[in-house]
């Protein structure tokens, strides 16, 4: 079972259970999926959080995260997409187990905000600019859906 | 060639026709031309760009010469460069492959001017030929059936003259094409006389940019129709062999995919037919070499005259694979003033061949040219198979040149065999770094229209445009192969580590790690 995010062109992909992967050729990176009864040959490049699987003669990029590479990608992307006031959001559903900042708090790039457990980890959410928190949308044990908007910075 | 069988007459008693050859190409062809040369035991010179110092024709050769920078313009198409290269070496003829100069009458007389052989026909047929619309009067007088339309040019600045026009027999919608060229440029279908007022000028300015000469004329459209091929080999005494037909119909922008031998749409009766016209096609020129005329086939299987080339076409392996004999080593004996072989004029195909031409370029994107380095290289092998390729593994691709990568091509007893033989193939194949059109090829060998045979050069168009989505199953599979591989490849320091938190290893992370130390043990 993977222990990684998955997303292929920004949308969540489920792995596919049951399939083996052995290497043909590991410095090409030539590979063989195989269930037991099908096998597909494969090419996989890419390292860290960026891979690109040739499957079936067609590239497929995909992002294979740790939640918390996840978090601040998602964090860093969401401060690209704004000059101003930047709301922070769940980027997972979980529960907000700790807000480590309180309303009028000076935080830099890449502070601690609030942690949020889910699947029995948990995740920090970290600031993806400086600023002051202006506002916190949540509470300590409240439940949240992915995009939830937890706390604004400006 | 797995499958290939023997031409006596390829066993030489009298020595090399040339003693050293030029080849005015690059890539996959000048590759083919090379290999041919070696079997005939004739010192093979390339030429190459700068930009393909490294390529596998410069390596491959016994000698190199470099004709210029990577614009093609300066190297592959500059007749000075590739003649000065020429008296450099000391070869004895030259051979132009296809594409570049391989149809410029003026190259043809220079080398024939500096006292050296062209591997392929007079200047005189070259210049007769480049001029499609004196192509279409000539072959229409000789009794060939011709697309209806004009024989005469448009006004390509498409002002008020088109008026006085009368386009005569051409029904709309129709084709409009350039006379100093094919290959797709300047080709438009137009709907009706409005929209070829509108076309008109777009495709004077490509079909200039492309030929040097803007010149336009009208067909009615055939639709559907397929396209299909006869090969001609001929020889500087009068022989002429027609080795069959190859079906073409697998078309992107006017321009071939894959191409087949023989035609599944062709009938005994219309194949003699097609070789008859073709006879009659190559008999309005002075010709020796290879030359392929090609005809649209409509549904009613009547066959129309499109266009004569004389030179290589970039899918003679098939009818290499059905017949056994080596087009290119004939066109470089017959160019040496060999008669054709008794083998070559009884020849009878055999079995059937499909070719699939392996582009970088992108077929969810309308088959756009992509750039980039090839990183993995995997190409297919084993019984029937026969793979041309003009790049190995660790190959940048430049991008002043035509994106094609290799051919891969099957032989087999008959089409269903040959069909699933390329699906095997294709499924053997893995080329990394840029994406190919690899992914339309696998869909093809799955297709209904074209594992029947029942398919037209609407194929592509209407049955694939840009292809489907990705499944679910594709998505999850390769989702499941890229986390494997993180898993697996060296174990990085984790975000909190960097961060000087220690003990924040997570627990997949030292999965990875034991598993990446456990590979290292023996067993």
């Amino acid at each position: 079972m993977s222990n990684y995010k998955l997303s292929i062109d920004g949308s969540p992909v489920e792995p596919a259970a049951g399939w083996a992967l052995t290497w043909l050729d590991a410095e090409a990176g030539l590979a063989r999926l195989s269930n037991g009864s099908h096998a597909e040959v494969c090419l996989i490049e890419g390292s860290g959080t960026d891979w690109v699987v040739t499957l079936r003669g067609r590239r497929i990029p995909v992002a294979v995260r740790t939640w918390r590479e996840r978090v601040l990608d998602d964090a860093e992307s969401a401060s690209r997409r704004h000059d101003g006031p930047i709301e922070v959001r769940a980027t997972l559903p979980g529960l907000v187990v700790a807000i480590v900042v309180q309303e009028g708090d000076q935080v830099s790039s890449g502070a601690t905000l609030l942690t949020i457990e889910a699947m029995k980890m948990q995740n920090e959410v970290r600031a993806p600019q400086a600023g002051r928190v202006v506002a916190i949308a949540v509470v300590a044990g409240q439940a949240v859906a992915a995009g939830a908007p937890l706390l604004r910075i400006e | 060639m797995a499958t290939s069988r023997s031409d006596p007459s390829s066993l030489r008693k009298d020595g090399p026709p040339f003693p050293r050859l030029l080849v005015a190409n690059r890539g996959e062809i000048a590759v083919r031309i090379i290999r041919a040369c070696r079997d005939l035991g004739i010192e093979s010179v390339a030429t190459y760009s700068d930009a393909d110092a490294d390529a596998l024709h410069t390596r491959m050769a016994d000698r190199a010469e470099r004709i210029g920078p990577a614009s093609a313009a300066e190297s592959y198409l500059s007749i000075d460069a590739v003649m000065a290269a020429a008296a450099r070496s000391g070869a004895a003829a030259i051979h132009p492959g296809y594409g570049f100069l391989s149809e410029n009458a003026d190259f043809a007389r220079a080398v024939e001017d500096a006292g050296l052989v062209f591997v392929g026909p007079p200047p005189e047929t070259l210049e007769s030929l480049g001029d499609k619309l004196a192509a279409r009067r000539a072959v229409s007088a000789a009794g060939v059936p011709i697309v209806p339309g004009l024989l005469v040019p448009l006004p390509s600045d498409g002002d008020g003259s088109l008026s006085q026009i009368d386009l005569g027999e051409v029904a709309f919608p129709a084709m409009l094409k350039a006379a100093a060229g094919g290959g797709g440029r300047g080709m438009r279908q137009v709907a009706d006389r409005a929209g070829l007022e509108a076309a008109l000028p777009g495709a004077g300015r490509e079909a200039l940019a492309a030929f040097g000469d803007g010149t336009l004329y009208l067909e009615r459209l055939i639709s559907p129709a397929r396209h299909v091929e006869v090969q001609l080999l001929g020889d500087r005494h009068g022989n002429l062999a027609i080795l069959g037909e190859r079906e073409c119909s697998v078309q992107r922008r006017h321009q071939k995919l894959v191409e087949e031998s023989p035609s599944p749409a062709v009938s005994p009766g219309l194949r003699a037919e097609l070789a008859e016209s073709a006879r009659l096609v190559a008999g309005t020129v002075a010709f020796h070499s290879a030359a392929t005329v090609e005809f649209l086939v409509d549904v009613d299987g009547a066959h129309y005259f499109l266009e004569m080339n004389t030179r290589l076409q970039v899918e003679h392996g098939v009818t290499e694979l059905v017949t056994g004999l080596d087009l290119v080593a004939w066109q470089i004996r017959v160019a040496a003033g060999e008669h054709l072989s008794e083998s070559v004029m009884a020849s009878t195909p055999l079995g059937h061949a499909i070719e699939a031409r392996v582009y970088a370029e992108d077929p969810h994107r309308r088959f756009a040219p992509v750039s980039g380095t090839v990183t993995a290289w995997r190409m297919p092998d084993g019984p029937g198979i026969r793979v041309d390729a003009g790049i190995t593994a660790n190959t940048p691709l430049p991008v002043e040149y035509d994106p094609l990568l290799a051919k891969v091509m099957v032989h087999a007893e008959d089409r269903p065999a040959a069909v699933a033989r390329l699906r095997r193939a294709l499924g053997e194949t893995a080329i990394g770094g840029v994406q190919t059109d690899l992914s339309f090829l696998r869909w093809l060998v799955d297709e209904p229209a074209f594992v029947t045979g029942a398919y037209d050069t609407g194929l592509i168009p209407d049955e694939w445009g840009d292809g489907p989505t990705l499944t679910d199953e594709e998505r999850s599979l390769a989702g499941e192969a890229a986390w494997q591989a993180r898993a697996r490849s060296a174990p990085e320091p984790s975000a909190s580590a960097r961060q000087g938190e220690p003990g924040a290893e997570s627990a997949w992370q030292q999965v990875a790690r034991r598993e990446a130390v456990g590979r290292r043990r023996p067993g």
